[in-house]
């Protein structure tokens, strides 16, 4: 788009990308434009926006190498600054130059995110309208409030031909349910973010999946969708304010059938049914019935636990045919979120730490081979919990141990003002973690032990009486258990006890897609759970101050 | 050390049953309730707050700490109460209508009770009406809105108009939860702000001028 009130000289707006991507040049700035982060995002490079462009979260920051920052609010920051895109833009009609931590992008490297374990059998009986020939595939789909996936599967064989995901582009708009349900109430937001998973998000992903595998959109006979409350409500269109509020009521968490077109899903014909799974309530979805169903939760002689580990972590127990469920928050730091040098399990973050011999200097491993560690991820963290407190670094309260800490190799050692943290490798500056950062961390494992041990409380169970864990999503699938027991995230449990089982989401949606049987059974389980609503549990409150301590 | 000594420091370190225990110590060496807590609570809790303002302790901590601080005084109010002896300031606080999040709330309420405020707690899920009521009923000079979700922001709105319509300026309004800013509270015409539970209580003794 050529802006006609200014010609693109070295008044420009520069931006450089510390991976080595060429340099973006954006005119210089107008009134008229909106802010940079959003101009950032329009030339193709989305900036991880994710408190919905509200300046509360540090997320878009951007540093300011030439030039003044214009905050919407008047103030004018010289370079060099590092600044929030979102809260302004360069000054109007001046030139600039800035550098984009890797950090501030919304980027995307896809772990593994279609796979799953599946221990229940099937039927070969799908749920969608199959005609041999030329309408034989259908699409399992996970829309997760971060990352969605989608499967093809070739419905003649229940075989998965392809899959691929790809960043939930509501991200863009916040990144958080919470914050996503508060814009939904108004309308023009609303279809934003419909158009942002149907449009922008799932389209793509099903174009892509079926040309990777040769097979034609027209051949599709219908998809079904799995996902939590919310993020079914905003594919729907459907407004889920009161989902925000107490008593936290979703509008709708039964079993549904829509048309494609009905969703405005253009890839897919118009006329091919598209479920939504039932799911048990507004915060534990329709994610956690597909995944029960898939890890065969709802079957095997129990009692056993389903766990699934993000910004909110959901708990489902079966016990004796009785099934409690709930949803506990954890807040982002397993993502990274408010840690000095968090980041989401990317290329470049630091997942695993291991002290050989039980002391400094650790032993790093970076996603992807990268050679400089751009931050650490939740895995990285729970391995520096879980051993912090075996190698005696940390005390039981989640601070450095002053004699332990005063012993470390100088280079290893960060201070400022009175506060403390170590360095992992003091060549990678983004490898600091500070005592602040811990006690971040340690009231969101905090928060997931105390769900677990409500729901373990009020089934009269202990740790040790349960049979299996099923670890479910990507957190799951990358920690290490022996060190989410270690550090309390799985209080009371020994790894035996313990099985990593994918995107078990994924696994449920695929499952209904290849037996039509398994959707009735789905409904009859998510209605027959407990809802267990933590703030009305007695002894929560204590529990969680209890969890905050490393075992 | 002596008794509230050691009371002060089982406090500030989070020790519940010691803090139980040193109480009924102290009581039993005669030493008035309303002494334990001047010499013993308020200044625990007051360098619980020092130290978390200056990064030295931090939340987990905090919460432990707040712990001990609740169990000691729960032997203590009932006497103070039977003694007729109330604290010159008083301060209602509750969350929010639509909120059920109370851990934050809690904490900043048992610092206020260890800056010597007398506390009236509404609980969670607050209407407006119940806040404005239990102002005028306690005539307190203080009311603290908590919320830590950024849906039930709008519930502190309606809760500052609620009470400025019920009482005007009578009652200075404090606003905090992780979602609020300086700047919504200022929007939104509280008459403070607290990030942290440390600093609440400074803020609540600058408005009512008791700093
Ligand atoms: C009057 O003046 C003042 C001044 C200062 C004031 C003040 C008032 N009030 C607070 N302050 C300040 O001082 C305190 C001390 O320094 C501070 O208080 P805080 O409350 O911030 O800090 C406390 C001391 C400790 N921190 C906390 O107590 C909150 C911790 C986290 C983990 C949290 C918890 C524990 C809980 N939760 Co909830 N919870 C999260 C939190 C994520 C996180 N890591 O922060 C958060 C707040 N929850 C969230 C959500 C979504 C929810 N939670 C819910 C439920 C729960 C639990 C029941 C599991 C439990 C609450 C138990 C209880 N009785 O309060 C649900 C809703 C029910 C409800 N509570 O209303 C549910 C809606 C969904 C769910 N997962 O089930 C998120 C809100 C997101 C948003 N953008 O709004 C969240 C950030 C986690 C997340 N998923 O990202 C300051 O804010």
């Amino acid at each position: 788009m050529k802006d006609p009130g200014h010609h693109m000289t070295d008044d420009g707006v520069h931006i450089q990308w510390p991976d080595g991507s060429p340099e973006l040049r954006l005119p210089p700035a107008s009134p008229l434009h909106g802010n940079l982060a959003e101009r950032i995002a329009r030339a193709g490079r989305p900036l991880n926006t994710r408190c919905g462009q509200r300046g509360l979260c540090a997320g878009c920051t951007v540093e300011l190498v030439t030039g003044s920052f214009h905050e919407k609010n008047g103030a004018v920051i010289p370079a060099p600054a590092a600044v929030k895109a979102c809260q302004g833009d360069v000054s109007a009609g001046e030139g600039a130059t800035m550098v984009v931590p890797i950090r501030s992008l919304a980027v995307h490297s896809p772990q593994v995110v279609s796979s799953f374990k599946v221990n229940i059998p099937a039927a070969q009986d799908p749920s969608v309208p199959v005609v041999a020939g030329s309408r034989d595939h259908g699409l399992a789909i996970d829309v997760g409030t971060t990352t969605v996936v989608v499967a093809l599967v070739d419905l003649a064989t229940g075989a998965i031909v392809g899959d691929a995901s790809a960043l939930n582009r509501q991200v863009e708009m916040g990144d958080n349910v919470l914050t996503r349900i508060q814009l939904a109430g108004e309308q023009k937001a609303r279809i934003a973010l419909q158009d942002a998973i149907v449009k922008r998000t799932i389209e793509p992903l099903v174009r892509e999946v079926c040309s990777a595998a040769g097979v034609g959109p027209e051949r599709l006979a219908g998809a079904v969708v799995a996902g939590n409350t919310t993020m079914l409500h905003l594919l729907t269109g459907t407004d889920p304010t009161p989902m925000g509020v107490a008593p936290f009521r979703a509008p709708f968490t039964d079993h549904r059938i829509l048309a494609a077109g009905e969703l405005g899903m253009r890839e897919i014909p118009a006329g091919a049914p598209v479920h939504l799974l039932p799911g048990f309530s507004a915060y534990v979805g329709a994610d956690l019935v597909a995944g029960a169903m898939c890890t065969g939760l709802f079957t095997e002689p129990g009692p056993s636990l389903l766990v699934d580990i993000g910004t909110n972590g959901e708990i489902v127990l079966c016990h004796d045919g009785r099934l409690l469920a709930t949803a506990t928050a954890a807040g982002p730091a397993f993502e990274g979120g408010r840690l000095s040098n968090g980041t989401r399990a990317v290329a470049g973050a630091v997942e695993r730490i291991a002290f050989p011999d039980g002391r400094f200097p650790p032993a790093i491993e970076v996603i992807g081979g990268a050679r400089r560690a751009i931050g650490i991820c939740g895995s990285g963290y729970v391995d520096f919990l879980g051993l912090g407190r075996r190698i005696g670094l940390l005390t039981p309260n989640g601070r450095l141990n002053g004699d332990a800490w005063e012993a470390l190799p100088p280079e290893h050692r960060h201070a400022e003002g009175g506060s403390r943290g170590v360095v992992l490798n003091p060549r990678e500056p983004a490898t600091t973690i500070t005592e602040a950062d811990i006690a971040h961390l340690l009231q969101a494992k905090a928060a997931i032990a105390a769900g677990i041990l409500a729901l373990l409380r009020r089934a009269g169970l202990a740790p040790g009486d349960i049979r299996r864990v099923h670890l479910a999503g990507g957190f799951g699938l990358h920690i290490d258990v022996a060190h989410a027991i270690g550090c309390g995230l799985l209080p009371g449990f020994v790894p035996s006890q313990v099985e990593a089982v994918g995107n078990t989401s994924l696994g449920g949606a695929w499952l209904a897609l290849v037996d039509r049987g398994i959707l009735t059974e789905m409904t009859a389980h998510a209605t027959a759970a407990e809802i267990v609503e933590l703030n009305l549990e007695p002894g929560f409150e204590d529990s969680f101050i209890d969890q905050l301590a490393l075992p | 050390m002596t008794t509230l000594e050691l009371l002060s420091e089982a406090v500030a370190s989070g020790k519940s049953k010691d803090a139980k225990a040193l109480v009924q110590r102290a009581l039993d060496e005669g030493t008035a309730p309303v002494e334990i807590v001047d010499r013993a609570l308020v200044p625990a809790m007051a360098s619980v707050g020092e130290q978390f303002k200056n990064n030295l302790i931090f939340v987990p901590e905090m919460l432990i700490a707040a712990r001990a601080m609740k169990e000691a005084m729960s032997l203590l109010e009932p006497k103070l109460l039977a003694a007729g002896i109330t604290p010159k300031y008083t301060a209602v606080i509750g969350t929010v209508q639509g909120d059920l999040h109370d851990i934050g709330k809690n904490l900043v309420a048992i610092m206020w009770k260890g800056a010597n405020f007398r506390v009236i707690d509404l609980g969670t899920n607050v209407s407006p009406a119940k806040f404005v009521a239990a102002v005028v009923e306690h005539k307190a000079q203080l009311v603290g809105l908590s919320a830590l979700l950024t849906t039930t922001m709008p519930a502190i709105v309606e809760t500052v108009k609620a009470i400025r319509g019920g009482v005007g300026q009578a009652v200075k309004i404090m606003v905090g939860g992780a979602p609020v800013t300086q700047q919504f509270a200022d929007e939104i015409g509280a008459d403070g702000y607290a990030p942290d539970a440390g600093s609440a209580v400074d803020r609540a003794q600058a408005l009512v001028g008791a700093a």
